[in-house]
């Protein structure tokens, strides 16, 4: 994205964010087309319908909430595995606030956010201050989080008889659109101008290119890794109430593997698992991708006659985002075989005196 | 002399890229002898030391090897021919015991082949005595001090059969005493009739322990003399040789008030200690020394990298100090540091980028990027200090050393700062952008900044500063006047000021 050399129109159009775009494009067409039909009563189903879309939006907010959280988390060269039980955490926090706590949704909801935060920022701690790997640290409050949220339903109770006027941000429509999509867009605008505007976004793209650069450079890098993980928990308890709100209830095994997805997302949308570069609006490619390629599966008479749809999509988002990875190292290694062969004939030395 | 020497080398040539590190280097070494090899740093030794392990190929020049020319060495041929090379650090493996560390190094790889243990440990023993080593081969490396692990990587070179022996530095983290055992085992070496060539930066150990000693400088050997025919300000007028030449931009400045006054300071983390020198503005303080004097060691304690926990540090006439690079930045110090590409530039960021990066806080007080203003900045810094670059927007890596380290620089001079290091502003750089560095810092000075400039370059650092402060053991020795005599600041580098060299 902005780190680019000289930004004329085939570098803009042969971009990973564009072809991502060709892909999205290409994928929602042939869904379109082949994944609409006409039921016996002549009413159009299938992909092609706008009940559908809206279905697919629905149900990306969550995932694609938390794969902006670790749109920055992964721009520094770090990683989050824990937000996905944090999910789980935070909603049966927010389920008990409200329901065993006596605290209005609102609060309750408040109180959730303020939790998720400080949940990140046990991440934070652990990595800044101990300087722990990252990929440790939240594989432990990945269980943590997880057997938190377990205990504390004793793996039974579920939190359920919400008001309509909460269920109405997880399954109704506002403004032509469901209303939770509104939510996940000003996240997506938040945290998009946050790494592309803002100072803060280029001092975690100089941290994941360069830790000791940053810190030769007197950037607080510290602090900075803190306010990423604290973001990170933030949106994961914003997904946790979006979550609640969708299905009606919260229970423990909320957002269960959803991490996974979203780091697919995220790396499919262009983001260096290395840290540095990478853009929110690739984040956001990715994550429709995989999700029209999801729904898209479903609504295929074939997938349908074979009730496959599960495994073919997991099969077919695994095989995109190798395909996208190896297109990634491909020009680079491309390059230096070249570069190889050219040094392989030097013009040899002759050791004569 | 007897026979055909064990190592002979001829009209040796080494270049890299456009610089040229060895220009034709003789050198002999015999059987049982013992011979220092002496140069101030960037002479050539650890190029000469690389071509002779296989490491590098020379571009010109003969090896001749126990009277046998030697086209194409590699590693592995040098350690068949019988070269081992003893470094500074021990490379062993810690987690394994000192007898599988031989055994790595000396048994043939091959699969499915039984260990052999009870016959790994008796050569072991058998290595270790020789060198009267006190040893347990059944020891884990992590386990033993580094001196030990001296005598591990020796009693390796042993078993292969070494007849040469290399030793670059031996004894730069060893205790007088540990020194004491290691010449015992140079001098066992000796005579078991195995060449050694020794380097070393302390004249005195080279007077104990070396029969003959060869002086590079600038990439040429110089002198070959017995060391019995030949005393200390003989070899720093070697080393030293040259006249600073007259190509460094006059001091045209004048030192105005004390901008950083340091009083016993010192950081027990990186050994630098008791160190008190002034710093005025207006003037170009260097830092003069050889590798490991603690030059960059203070520099990373006053950018607050290595905070100081001894003495005091003033600047401006309060007293301050400097818990992180934030901190010193707050201050007004700046730092551009030694090692450009991984410090001093990310070089996968635009230019711009790298050159606002110390100044986010000014130049976007509300936070929000201003990529204009960003880039009207560069182009100012481009200009101004003659960046050769096709855009702001190219990544730093697109650009020559020379040029990497003026964006650097632009970096640190963009906060305006009172007090500037640079560490090694030109190393690799060009010829051309070298002077123009050097101008550089010469009109900062003129401006009325407080530069303190580390230097390798014994030339640079004399011909650039106002004042030479030399370090060495990471304390200063001494503080010399600017144009000072090279065989001087040398002299007090090597610690042996009080004998007064040349």
């Amino acid at each position: 994205m902005t780190n680019s050399v000289k930004r004329d129109w085939k570098s803009v159009l042969l971009s990973h964010e564009m072809l991502l775009l060709y892909v999205l494009v290409a994928e929602w067409l042939f869904f379109f087309f082949a994944g609409t039909t006409t039921n016996r009563r002549g009413v159009i189903v299938g992909f092609g319908t706008l009940d559908r879309q809206f279905d697919i939006l629905r149900h990306s907010c969550e995932i694609g909430l938390l794969a902006l959280a670790l749109t920055p988390v992964i721009i520094t060269a770090g990683i989050d595995l824990s937000v996905g039980s944090l999910l789980g955490l935070c909603a049966i926090l927010f389920g008990k606030l409200w329901h065993d706590g006596g605290l209005s949704l609102p609060l309750a909801a408040f109180l959730t956010l303020g939790i998720g935060t400080l949940a990140g920022g046990l991440n934070a701690t652990l990595i800044t201050a101990l300087r722990l790997p990252p990929l440790i640290v939240t594989l432990g409050t990945y269980s943590l989080f997880r057997g938190l949220a377990e205990a504390i339903t004793h793996g039974a109770i579920t939190y359920t008889d919400f008001p309509a006027s909460f269920l109405f941000l997880g399954q109704e429509r506002w403004l032509g659109l469901p209303a939770q999509a509104w939510l996940f867009l000003l996240v997506a605008v938040a945290v998009w101008l946050l790494m592309h505007r803002t100072t803060f976004g280029r001092g975690f793209r100089t941290i994941g290119f360069s830790p000791e650069g940053a810190r030769y450079a007197g950037l607080p890098v510290g602090r900075r890794l803190a306010l990423v993980y604290m973001l990170a928990g933030f949106i994961a308890a914003v997904a946790a109430i979006i979550y609640t709100a969708r299905l009606g209830q919260a229970k423990a095994d909320a957002g269960t593997g959803y991490e996974l997805f979203a780091i697919t997302a995220v790396v499919l949308g262009g983001t260096s698992i290395f840290g540095g570069s990478g853009s929110v609006h690739g984040t956001l490619l990715g994550v429709a991708a995989i999700a029209v390629l999801k729904n898209g599966l479903a609504c295929l008479p074939v997938v349908m006659r074979l009730n496959a749809a599960e495994e073919m999509s997991g099969l077919l988002t695994g095989a995109l985002l190798l395909l996208a990875l190896t297109g990634s190292v491909l020009p680079k290694m491309l390059s230096t075989f070249r570069a190889h062969r050219h040094a392989a004939q030097p013009p040899s030395p002759s050791p004569s005196s | 002399m007897s026979p055909a020497p064990l190592l002979q080398l001829r009209q040796l040539v080494k270049n890299y890229g456009g610089v040229r590190a060895l220009r034709g280097v003789d050198f002999d070494l015999h059987a049982g002898e013992v011979h220092a090899l002496l140069g101030e740093n960037g002479a050539g030794k650890s190029t000469l030391i690389k071509i002779v392990t296989g490491a590098h190929q020379p571009d010109g020049g003969t090896i001749t090897l126990a009277g046998e020319t030697v086209t194409a060495l590699t590693p592995a041929t040098a350690r068949t021919l019988g070269i081992a090379c003893i470094y500074q650090q021990p490379a062993l493996f810690p987690d394994l015991t000192v007898a599988e560390n031989l055994a790595l190094r000396l048994e043939p790889a091959a699969a499915g082949r039984r260990v052999d243990w009870p016959a790994r440990r008796t050569r072991a023993r058998e290595l270790l005595a020789r060198l009267g080593a006190a040893i347990d081969p059944e020891a884990e490396v992590r386990s033993l001090s580094m001196p030990e692990q001296q005598l591990v990587e020796i009693a390796c070179a042993l078993g292969s059969g070494a007849r040469i022996v290399i030793m670059d530095e031996p004894t730069a983290s060893l205790t007088q005493k540990e020194q004491h055992l290691l010449f015992a085992v140079v001098r066992e070496l000796r005579q078991s009739s195995v060449g050694v060539i020794y380097i070393s930066h302390r004249l005195e150990e080279i007077f104990a322990l070396a029969d003959r000693v060869t002086v590079l400088r600038d990439g040429q050997s110089v002198g070959t003399h017995p060391v019995s025919a030949i005393n200390e300000a003989g070899l720093i007028r070697l080393m030293v040789g040259r006249e600073v030449s007259q190509i460094y931009p006059a001091s045209e400045s004048v030192a105005r008030e004390v901008v950083l006054s340091l009083r016993g300071v010192g950081c027990a983390a990186s050994g630098v200690h008791a160190v008190s020198f002034d710093v005025r503005a207006g003037e170009v303080f260097g830092l003069g020394g050889l590798v490991g004097a603690g030059r960059t060691e203070l520099a990373r304690v006053l950018f607050g990298l290595t905070p100081a926990d001894a003495g005091e540090i003033t600047l401006n006439g309060q007293r301050v100090t400097l818990p992180s690079p934030q901190a010193a930045v707050a201050h007004g110090i700046a730092y551009v540091p030694e090692d450009r590409r991984r410090h001093g530039v990310v070089l996968e960021l635009p230019i711009a980028h790298n050159m606002t990066m110390a100044i986010h806080r000014h130049l976007f007080p509300h936070t929000w990027l201003r990529f204009g203003a960003e880039r009207g900045l560069a182009r100012e810094f481009i200009r101004d200090l003659a960046v050769k670059c096709s855009s702001p927007d190219a990544p730093g890596a697109s650009l020559s050393g020379g040029n990497q380290q003026k964006v650097s620089l632009a970096r640190w001079l963009a906060t305006k700062p009172k007090l500037l290091i640079l560490d090694e502003p030109t190393q690799g750089v060009d010829v051309g952008a070298k002077s123009e560095i050097h101008k550089i810092v010469r009109r900062l000075a003129k401006d009325g900044l407080a530069v303190i400039l580390i230097s390798s370059d014994l030339p640079e650092v004399i011909g650039l500063s106002d004042r030479i402060g030399v370090m060495g053991g990471g304390t200063l020795r001494a503080i010399l006047p600017g144009q000072s005599d090279p065989h001087v600041v040398m002299s007090a580098a090597l610690g042996t000021a009080e004998k007064g060299a040349a």
